[in-house]
């Protein structure tokens, strides 16, 4: 296992929220790193850049078992204007829809998931400004924090986005520059 | 005369880089910064191929599709399969679906192919 792959076992461990900074090149590559590190526990995977269907496929190729996971997909919906709830994957209206997302996330933190991922917050600022995605973070690690359940942000590490990151930092346990 | 391209992406430096590779190509560029503005364009000019961005602020692209009557190749960094992308091409505006990043060469290939 290389030292990143072991810190990253030990972040996720060790903390209850953890923001993983990541740069676009290493993107898929990490986050097929967390699903292996996570897929075997019970996981509620927030999609806000690929569709439930893709996603399902990009596990299944790199052997990555998904039964324990709970996809809440919001994206499929804005680009086909057409999706249905599956046993796997619940889709929401639009990545925008920043109440609807808070509350099918709530859902999942009361039945006792083991971890949300929420890929990515950087997503979240195409269709929100930052004031509102700040404040939306904020009340979801307040709610993941009060509960036993862990989370893990993805945000992609661009300048453009520094300002939530920053903000973002504030309120998660740990914050993990993948690229260092 | 130049064929006409409009680029509609929200991303400014995706705009600028996709205008200024095509104009070098020969092409005449209009930009848009969202499908509302995309929308608001059309009502002047008339060009040969629309890049849209899938995910972009303001109406979705599902609402805006609908009212654009020319060729439009979706530009989009969300990944979907292959079943999905051969779903979304059926519609009869949508040309085909490039996948950001992409390569310029590649664009510039594209756009010419569904302009010819």
């Amino acid at each position: 296992m290389r030292l990143v792959e072991m810190e990253l076992a030990k972040e996720l461990k060790e903390n209850q929220v953890v923001l993983l900074l990541v740069e676009g090149l290493e993107y898929n590559d990490l986050s097929l790193k967390v699903a292996r590190e996570l897929f075997g526990k019970k996981v509620c995977y927030v999609t806000l850049n690929k569709t439930c269907p893709s996603i399902l496929e990009t596990f299944s190729k790199a052997k990555i078992k998904s039964d324990n996971v709970k996809f809440v997909d919001a994206i499929s919906k804005t680009i086909t204007g057409k999706a249905k709830d599956t046993d796997s994957c619940l889709y929401l209206s639009s990545p925008g829809a920043l109440t609807e997302l808070s509350i099918a996330i709530s859902e999942f933190i009361k039945k006792g998931y083991d971890y949300i991922i929420f890929d990515s917050l950087t997503n979240l600022l195409i269709y929100q400004g930052k004031g509102p995605v700040a404040k939306f973070v904020a009340n979801l690690i307040t709610k993941i924090k009060a509960s036993k359940t862990r989370a893990v942000f993805y945000a992609l590490k661009v300048d453009q986005h520094q300002e939530l990151i920053q903000e973002a930092s504030m309120f998660v346990d740990k914050v993990v520059d993948t690229s260092k | 005369m130049p064929k006409t391209i409009m680029v509609v992406d929200d991303e400014p430096d995706i705009r600028a880089t996709v205008k200024t590779v095509l104009e070098k190509n020969g092409f005449k560029v209009i930009t848009a910064v969202n499908g509302d503005d995309c929308l608001d364009k059309l009502k002047k000019e008339k060009p040969d191929l629309i890049l849209l961005d899938i995910m972009m602020p303001g109406t979705p692209v599902k609402e805006i599709v609908p009212k654009i009557k020319g060729k439009i190749a979706y530009l989009t960094v969300v990944r979907v399969t292959e079943a999905e992308k051969e779903q979304l091409l059926k519609n009869k505006n949508i040309v085909d679906f490039i996948q950001k990043p992409f390569d310029i060469n590649d664009l510039v290939k594209r756009v010419k192919k569904l302009t010819a």
